[in-house]
């Protein structure tokens, strides 16, 4: 069982374009009681896989005992001297979703906010995951969480992921025609798992592990194809969240 | 033997394939063509090891699946059927089960498929795999996709039928049906069994077998993994001595079948064979827990036991409801959804559905509200029609159990009604009137009870899951039949021992105080059995009545839910003035003090209220102004300067979407107002324009467009929300049928952009000559251009300038 923490209200408003400035007490009075009954209808719940990463150019990535082929320069670049790589995917749950439907009957200002943190509370279960991971691979080093619909990593490898995962059967995660994760608060990523006991690899691994520099390199508004900054990587970075 | 129901099914069979090459992630299914031969041994290897059933190797074999294996669903479900066959030859009397797996996409809401075509998509499946000796529908995790499944396999075969589904450690499933919504559910819907597979180990589902034997009538069917998985290496668990020691302790709870799901192997199964021989030889005896004896309806995710009173909420229907009525009328789902989440947040249990009225389709209607309604509320519907056709579509895509109200005793009724409650496997509320009328003695609606319960008897509905309603009479017109109505009742509750429903309210129509006859009318009837009043939940009075008479029965143990209803109470004073409250610090600037020098306090009171957000005195205040004067001053003059005042602090970065929306539900508030308002007054609507607004096909994403629809509704556009998912012809279809000047189009991901120039190039080729507004987050400028729209709306604030703009206001 995944748990839960008390949920990031400064990320949250982050994501309702706040920026820098503090949401006002109405409204930090609002999340509190939107809190309680969010955090009833996340069940929140992950699964994941480790691959060895059989090859890896500049178009495409193929991994080992699976079927699925991650394509495109992107996810070439993130994986480029990884011996691993992990596939990951988080779901808050369908209560969630419910929960929002039900307040945008009732009560948009909730809903909006409600959205948000349940926004920041997948992100926190991703943080928690790639924590554990570090954990678990005190040797490796991870890259930043990448996503399909990120950069050139098609969106249309969603099924196969979580197909590979077994997540429909593990986590209840799904996906649409349109390749949309349902339950809607959900996320998938691959992250890259690196040796840092090789030594030579060190310096090169510097510059590769600066996410600042792939981000600026790979994301511009309109170019990203994910649904919200909700639970993405780049949310504290990304240009979408400067003039929002 | 004694006891040699138990038959034994097989194991795992996908690790099973991917130990023989399949990759993670690859078709398995394909193998049943490509590699019959390992399929083929993989059964073999379970029928020797003591399976009595094996199950196909075609747990995905669906359309949407499959659509890129390179094979048809029929091709694949009948070799995997012959597979399975070849392997049971050896062996006498093995059987072969159909696999039905979840079709690996959400039905609506939770994603975009409909009920309908899941529907589609099992018959299908069902067909290809007549050979089959029955059907097995596994691993379901949504109620409502598992009731899809039952219904083309009842349907398109006359195979048994067993349904597990899979639960995770706190008792429920992943879209979140607990046990009893299962029992209830497919109980009713006809399965032969039913039971558990997969996501857990057998010690996990002990207790949830122990559960579901007293929950159901119904032979158990189990299918655990081996154990809980290693999350690393994947490795489970339990060995096949646990398993089958584990199991075997269960075999006693009404057990029918049992195999292995994820982890399994031959030895599992061989292991648990063992445990069934010696079930099937031994004189043992385990003290079984009862069934349990009361019934209850449920949606997908609560079960409403019928163990003590019930409320049901009264609201969603039309009747002398003129609000309702034009809301029915105009589709105004908003205001449908809004009764009954007032309901269930005042205390209903269940909702009664009506929709019943000239000039709407009831089917079309009632399909649509109950889809709405069991998307957003928890608590089980009552369905509520005369007409069989309506009632058949409502139950068929109800997601959960029913209660249908109502059969009367007139023949017509009885034969066209209970098959259909039978069938879908619902209760019923039994009417207390036939051809003659409401009989005027309790003695004479006692012998309608009793028929109607007969009949539901005969065709294998059970007496308790028939409710009678006595009917209650008007006081102020016939007071002598009151007692009638209460005799009546406690002739059905101590003589034919069912439940008893009754519309409490009708009691005191045409009388003043109509409450303290609601409320004290409601305890004599609780009192003479009445277990499900039909009431409004709203009414304070009634509730208390409700909650003070569980306190006094005992029902509401320790006082709990009484004190907890009250812990807050203080009494009433009695010159208190209902409402007063103080008004908060208020917003000086200059357009509040126009508005006070043209339009007085109050209206410059309702402004700021909206600036700060605080509804329920925006409400209080606008009560007032209508009261005092023109709806449309208060609109134009106080509502809209207000929302232009946010609206400018929005734009400047000064007030965030948080805020925008406080202030917008404040407005929303007050037209909710203005709107009862005039419907009671017998005044038109007056509207600045009609707007079409949706989210494009394959997009699910509608918060946004959400959002814009509340500020438009703000300034006083009419919206027409198509929802999100929506096909372009639909969109083209809508701006034919109401000719509305602009259409607004939302998209949340890169990968609906297409949808939406699609969309906006069928509106042109249809000749339409409507405007386009687009948005959502990932759209620029530019891109809305290219796409051909005609404006681009940055955020909700935008959108509603340029429908100002579009419409000139």
């Amino acid at each position: 069982m995944v748990t839960l923490k008390p949920i990031n209200k400064k990320e949250a408003a982050l994501y309702l374009g706040y920026g820098k400035n503090e949401p006002d007490p109405v409204i930090l009075n609002l999340m509190d009681e939107c809190e309680g009954p969010l955090q009833e209808a996340c069940h929140p719940s992950f699964c994941y896989g480790i691959f060895d990463v059989q090859m890896c150019s500049e178009e495409r990535v193929v991994l080992s005992e699976c079927d699925l082929e991650l394509t495109g320069k992107d996810i070439g670049k993130l994986l480029s001297g990884c011996e691993k790589a992990v596939l990951f995917a988080a779901t808050l749950g369908s209560g969630v979703d419910t929960l929002m439907r039900k307040l945008q009957v009732g009560n948009m200002p909730k809903a909006i906010l409600t959205d948000a943190m349940a926004g920041a509370a997948i992100e926190q279960i991703c943080n928690d995951f790639q924590e554990e991971l570090a954990v678990q691979f005190p040797n490796m080093k991870q890259t930043m969480r990448y996503s399909p619909g990120y950069g050139d990593l098609p969106l249309a490898i969603q099924g196969k992921l979580l197909e590979t995962l077994s997540a429909g059967k593990r986590i209840g995660l799904n996906v649409t025609e349109g390749n949309m994760l349902t339950p809607l608060k959900s996320v998938t990523a691959v992250i890259g798992l690196r040796d840092i006991t090789k030594e030579e690899e060190r310096s090169r691994l510097k510059d590769m592990m600066d996410s600042d520099a792939v981000i600026n390199a790979e994301l511009s508004v309109g170019d990203c194809s994910r649904e919200a900054c909700a639970g993405c990587a780049f949310a504290a970075k990304c240009h979408k969240n400067d003039n929002r | 033997m004694k006891n040699d129901r138990i038959k034994i099914l097989d194991g795992a069979m996908g690790t099973r394939l991917q130990a023989m090459g399949l990759p993670l992630g690859g078709i398995p299914e394909v193998w049943n063509i490509t590699e019959p031969e390992k399929v083929t041994s993989v059964h073999a290897s379970y029928l020797a090891a003591g399976s009595d059933i094996v199950y196909t190797n075609t747990f995905g074999a669906n359309s949407y699946k499959m659509r890129d294996s390179g094979y048809t669903v029929t091709e694949l479900i009948s070799a995997g059927v012959a597979n399975a066959r070849k392997a049971c030859a050896d062996y006498p009397g093995s059987k072969v089960a159909l696999d039905v797996g979840p079709l690996g996409k959400l039905l609506s809401p939770l994603g975009d498929l409909s009920f309908e075509d899941a529907y589609e998509l099992f018959r299908e499946q069902v067909v290809a795999g007549k050979d089959a000796d029955l059907i097995v529908i596994e691993t379901m995790t949504d109620l409502y996709e598992a009731k899809a499944a039952l219904l083309a396999a009842k349907e398109n075969s006359d195979k048994p039928v067993f349904v597990t589904m899979s639960f995770e450690a706190n008792g429920r499933t992943f879209t979140g049906t607990s046990i009893e919504c299962m029992a209830l559910t497919l109980s009713g819907l006809g399965a032969d069994a039913i039971g558990f597979n997969c996501s857990l180990g057998p010690a996990e589902l002990t207790p949830m077998v122990k559960k579901l034997y007293e929950l159901t009538e119904l032979p158990i069917v189990l299918k655990p993994n081996a154990g809980l998985p290693d999350p690393v290496t994947n490795q489970y668990n339990v060995s096949a001595e646990e398993f089958a020691d584990c199991i075997g302790e269960l075999l006693p709870y009404g057990l029918i079948a049992a195999g292995g799901c994820c982890g399994t192997t031959p030895e599992y199964i061989a292991a648990l064979k063992a445990k069934a021989v010696a079930f099937a030889e031994e004189e043992k005896r385990t003290d079984l827990p009862e069934k349990r004896k009361v019934t209850g309806i449920c949606s997908s995710t609560d079960a409403v036991w019928f163990s003590e009173p019930r409320v049901i909420g009264e609201r969603i229907n039309p009747t002398g409801k003129k609000r309702f009525k034009e809301a029915l009328l105009n589709g105004d789902m908003d205001y449908i959804l809004s009764q009954a989440i007032s309901q269930v947040d005042a205390g209903a249990d269940i909702l009664d559905v009506n929709v019943g009225l000239p000039g709407v389709d009831e089917k079309e209607m009632m399909v649509r509200v109950v889809k709405e309604l069991q998307a957003i509320v928890n608590v089980p519907l009552q369905i509520d029609s005369k007409m069989p056709e309506v009632i058949e579509a409502a139950l068929r895509i109800y997601n959960g159990r029913a209660l249908v109200n109502s059969v009367d005793g007139e023949e017509k009724n009885l034969t066209s009604i209970l098959p259909i409650v039978k069938k879908y496997g619902a209760a019923v509320v039994g009417l207390t009137l036939d051809e003659g009328g409401i009989p005027t003695k309790a003695e004479g609606r006692f012998a309608i009870a009793e028929r109607i319960v007969k009949r539901a008897e005969a065709l294998g509905i059970k007496r308790n899951d028939v409710q009678i309603d006595c009917l209650t009479l008007t006081a102020s017109a016939e007071q002598a039949a009151v007692a009638e109505t209460l005799k009546a009742l406690a002739m059905v509750h101590d003589r034919l021992h069912t439940g008893a429903v009754l519309g409490v309210s009708n009691i005191s129509f045409g009388l003043p105080n109509r409450e303290l006859v609601n409320s004290t009318f409601l305890t004599m009837a609780l009192q003479n059995g009445l277990t499900l009043p039909i009431m409004n939940p709203n009414s304070e009075a009634m509730m208390g009545a409700l909650r003070a008479y569980r306190l006094l029965m005992n029902l509401d143990q320790h006082a709990m839910a009484y004190t907890e209803a009250y812990k807050d109470f203080v009494p009433a004073k009695a010159d208190a003035k209902p409402g007063a409250t103080t008004p908060a610090g208020s917003v000086a600037d200059e357009t509040e003090a126009k508005i006070r020098s043209e339009l007085g306090d109050k209206a410059a009171e309702l402004y700021a209220a909206v600036l700060t957000g605080r509804a329920e005195r925006g409400e209080l205040l606008a009560d007032e102004l209508l009261s005092e004067g023109d709806p449309m001053t208060m609109v134009n003059g106080v509502l809209i300067p207000a929302l232009d005042t946010v609206g400018a602090g929005f734009e400047k970065g000064r007030i965030f979407l948080p805020q925008l929306m406080l202030s917008a539900s404040v407005v929303q508030g007050v037209f909710g107002r203005v709107k009862e308002y005039m419907a009671k007054t017998g005044q038109e609507q007056v509207s600045k324009g009609l707007i079409i607004l949706a989210t494009v096909k394959g997009d699910i994403h509608d918060i946004g467009k959400n959002i814009v629809k509340m500020l438009l509704e703000n300034y006083g556009f009419t919206v027409r929300d198509l929802g999100r998912d929506v096909d372009p012809q639909v969109v083209v279809q809508a701006a034919k049928e109401t000719g509305a000047p602009l259409v607004g189009l939302s998209a949340l991901m890169t990968t609906t952009l297409g949808s939406m120039e699609e969309t906006i190039r069928a509106l042109k080729e249809a000749g339409l000559n409507c405007k386009t507004v687009v948005g959502g987050a990932v759209l620029t400028p530019e891109y809305a251009e290219r796409i051909g729209a005609d404006y681009y709306g940055s955020d909700a604030k935008a959108t509603v300038d340029i429908a100002r703009e579009v419409f000139h206001c």
